[in-house]
């Protein structure tokens, strides 16, 4: 398993520059207020086009520590704007831990350290000066459980607004309304915005927390196995969903769900053993695996 | 197989049976510790009221109608008037003292009368004379030990009243009063005279508790003293003590001492005696002398009361035990809240922490006289005397480990998930403890406050040194002392007879605590659910 596959970084050539670009904007990432999300029409949106563009979150040897076991080891990834990257592997392969890192989530556990780079949007986000508030912000996070606040629907989403400082009450509703569409969870509850988020089923919960992450204006949706809580047509709705955001959204997502990843995703990395084995094209990855770990985990040999 | 699963059901069965019958034990205790505490406090709300009540109502409180009350009055007097002629006329027998007083009386307003019409100088000696002699008459006949004497010298005055100068005077009274007397004495023995002085005392004592005090008599100082039986059922015992005398008697040398009721018409009493009509009459006619009639007292929860307690309500002291507990809850629950989220979220699990955590364990079981005495060292050391202020604070630090761990426990219960999702949304931890946190721990921080709100309201001994007093006011501000009902409840049972005069006030203070303290548990209980449907939906 130490055996790294050669095709850790981007499947394609073209991308090799940028692995070292200078920052797009001299500006601290979080202080960027990103403009609406682009029409989705216009996106580029599948693996074989997202090299083009350069990466928004880079990994170079990134190691995350628990104490002084490591939890992920010498990862060295690029994540692509606007596509759906899975993350892949069996249980306690450091994915998670991976993708809690990259807006530092990981920090609410105790004797936690990390080494190596890992950039959003240029900046070193395990920097000491990083403004958690603003990468948070920018780097949204939608949790396994449903966990919308014990408040109600529209309190949910405007929370984030609100740390904002957006007091207006127009403007709330606007990005209530927007965020709830984008969810697509507009139509079922647009007559109890008032009421509890705790009354909604599970579905409408996990869409309600996708809406509420939307609602701070982010470049990057981190999904920690967003549908492991669900059935299956919960689990659609939400699979929609993400095809929809990517227009607009860098997906980052966890998922034990192999069928899950092949369907929503354009790239695909295997971790195993907190080690990033494969990354490639989900096509690629699923259809003609460069590792055999990768293939056996696929294909259910193992894992 | 069947016979294990016929067994578990049996099991099932009878663990749920053992587990209703203890909520139905545990309801019957409650029903059984509080059922005759509040059938006795009724009765300070609900009971029969007497014609004395009507006039306590209107002169201490300025309640009632003053005509009707007037006109209630004159019926009363009326009624009442045989048993004070009948006491007046005994009296005069037996008091003696005071009848040559009246005759000594008498002697010096005859004089002043005949200087007043400057009468000559002669005249004046004659009858001057003539008056000295009647009256001495009359004071020997008042003096004598045994009735033949008594008759002799009562002879003397009486064969002067036709004369002249006796019958169209004011003299003529002599006669009137060797006449009363000579009527007493041949019913008495003249020498238990000092028995039936005694007796008669009491006898007046009892009346007067009975029937309140006699009209045109000087009010009593002590408002205790200036109404009668209030209540048919004081009255029906304040009835016992005129009618019967209470003895304590040694039946055997060596044996307890036992009580006996002995009838005031006994012949060792007032048998045979001019005196012995009285105590049928108010036997008979009690009604019409006190007019009882049922009475629903709601104004018991916002009058003030007559010192002491004696009459009147509980306001001041439900007033003041909201006021209390409301001081010390604004005090205790935020720096309870703070506290458990200083624990929770900052503490981490050092040393100080799990130090400070036993601290507070420890501070939930100290008794609360040891609170009561380090507020009178401290608090009221502080704002120079014992008031409303230091009791508040005192109870406030009474109930601030109750509030803190049971916020702790609230806070703690609260899904870390909803930490992690506003953090994620970059909140700071400060914003996710009181905007996502706290909310959702309102509920359990909310019982809490209500097991608090129950004992702070109910406690005696933190406040029975730093500002409770037994009777007054509300207090004006934060720095006067005030009545609280757990501190009256304990003055009057721990007092010298209000608890024994007056038993309903007693019951009545308690039960109004009962209540007070249940309806401050149920507005919380509704409020938490209030509070929990908004969360829940």
């Amino acid at each position: 398993m130490k055996a790294v596959c050669a095709m850790t970084q981007a499947p394609n050539n073209q991308n090799s520059s940028n692995f070292s670009a200078v920052p797009r904007s001299s500006a601290a990432p979080a202080s960027r207020r990103p403009q609406a999300p682009p029409d989705p029409q216009g996106g580029t949106s599948n693996g074989a086009s997202a090299g083009t563009e350069r990466p928004i979150v880079q990994a170079e040897v990134f190691s995350l520590y628990y104490g002084s076991k490591a939890g992920v080891k010498d990862i060295t990834m690029d994540i692509y704007p606007r596509a759906v990257t899975a993350i892949i592997g069996p249980s306690g392969c450091g994915k998670s831990t991976f993708l809690r890192s990259i807006n530092r989530m990981n920090d609410l556990i105790p004797h936690t350290h990390a080494e190596g780079l890992l950039r959003v949007d240029g900046v070193n986000v395990y920097d000491r000066h990083v403004n958690l508030v603003n990468l948070r912000q920018q780097v949204g996070m939608v949790f396994q459980k449903p966990n919308p606040f014990a408040k109600s629907i529209y309190d949910n989403i405007a929370y984030g607004p609100r740390l904002q400082g957006i007091r207006r009450r127009s403007r709330l509703d606007e990005i209530v309304e927007e965020c709830l569409r984008a969810a697509a969870l507009w139509a079922e509850v647009k007559d109890n915005l008032k009421g509890s988020a705790l009354a909604l089923s599970g579905g409408q919960q996990q869409r309600l927390c996708i809406a509420r992450t939307l609602a701070t204006r982010p470049n990057i949706l981190l999904m920690d196995e967003p549908c492991s809580a669900l059935d299956p047509l919960a689990t659609a709705k939400i699979e929609d969903l993400i095809g929809e955001l990517k227009a607009a959204y860098t997906i980052v997502i966890v998922t034990h769900n192999m069928q899950q990843a092949a369907r929503v995703s354009d790239r695909t990395a295997f971790f195993c053993l907190g080690e990033l084995v494969e990354y490639g094209s989900t096509a690629q990855v699923f259809t003609n695996p460069r590792c055999k770990d990768t293939e056996d985990y696929i294909t259910g040999r193992f894992g | 197989m069947s016979l294990r699963l016929r067994l578990r059901g049996l099991w099932n069965k009878g663990f749920t049976g053992l587990s209703v019958l203890a909520v139905v034990l545990l309801g019957a205790a409650l029903l059984i510790v509080l059922a005759p505490m509040l059938y006795r406090g009724f009765q300070a709300v609900v009971f029969v009221e007497t014609v004395e009540f009507r006039k306590m109502a209107f002169w201490e409180l300025g309640r009632g109608d003053e005509q009707t009350l007037q006109a209630e009055i004159a019926a009363v007097q009326a009624a009442r008037e045989p048993v004070y002629a009948l006491l007046d006329r005994f009296s005069r027998g037996i008091d003696v003292e005071r009848q040559i007083g009246q005759a000594r009386e008498l002697y010096r307003r005859y004089g002043e009368k005949l200087r007043a019409e400057q009468t000559p100088r002669e005249e004046y000696t004659d009858k001057r004379a003539r008056a000295k002699e009647l009256r001495d008459a009359l004071t020997d006949a008042y003096e004598a030990q045994d009735a033949v004497t008594a008759k002799e010298h009562l002879q003397a005055v009486l064969s002067r009243a036709d004369e002249p100068w006796v019958r169209d005077t004011m003299l003529r009274e002599y006669v009137e009063m060797a006449r009363d007397y000579g009527e007493v004495i041949a019913t008495i023995d003249l020498g238990r005279r000092q028995e039936y002085a005694q007796a008669l005392d009491e006898v007046k004592a009892a009346l007067r508790k009975l029937l309140g005090p006699r009209p045109r008599e000087e009010v009593p100082a002590l408002a205790e003293d200036r109404y009668g039986a209030t209540r048919w059922d004081l009255a029906q015992r304040d009835l016992k003590r005129l009618l019967y005398d209470e003895q304590w008697l040694q039946e055997q040398p060596g044996q307890p001492l036992v009580r006996k009721w002995v009838p005031r018409t006994a012949p060792s009493q007032f048998g045979g005696t001019a005196l012995e009509p009285l105590f049928g009459v108010v036997e008979t006619h009690l009604e019409e002398m006190l007019r009882p009639r049922w009475r629903f007292y709601w104004q018991y929860f916002i009058d003030g009361s007559t010192p002491g307690h004696f009459f009147g309500g509980v306001g001041p002291e439900v007033l003041g035990t909201l006021l209390l507990t409301l001081c010390a809850m604004l005090f205790a629950v935020p720096l309870g809240i703070v506290s458990a989220g200083y624990l929770v979220e900052c503490g981490g699990d050092h040393r100080m922490v799990r130090i400070i955590r036993t601290c507070i364990n420890t501070l939930a079981g100290v008794p609360s006289i040891v609170f009561g005495l380090f507020g009178l060292a401290f608090f009221v050391l502080i704002v120079g005397r014992p008031c409303v202020l230091a009791a508040s604070l005192t109870l406030g630090l009474l109930v601030l480990p109750v509030i803190i761990r049971a916020s702790e426990e609230a806070i703690r219960a609260v899904p870390e998930t909803y930490k992690e999702a506003s953090l994620a949304l970059g909140a700071g931890r400060f914003r996710t403890f009181v905007r996502v946190i706290l909310p959702a721990a309102l509920p359990g921080i909310l019982t809490g406050i209500i097991l608090s709100v129950s004992r702070a309201a109910g406690e005696t001994a933190p406040i029975l040194f730093t500002g409770a007093v037994f009777y007054g006011d509300v207090p004006r501000s934060l720095f006067g002392q005030t009545p609280a009902l757990s501190y009256g409840s304990y003055g009057i049972a721990t007092g010298d007879r209000i608890g024994m005069e007056m038993p309903h006030q007693q019951y009545g203070m308690v039960m109004t605590l009962i209540l007070l303290v249940l309806l401050l548990n149920l507005a919380a209980i509704a409020i938490r659910h209030r509070v929990q449907k908004r969360l829940r939906g």
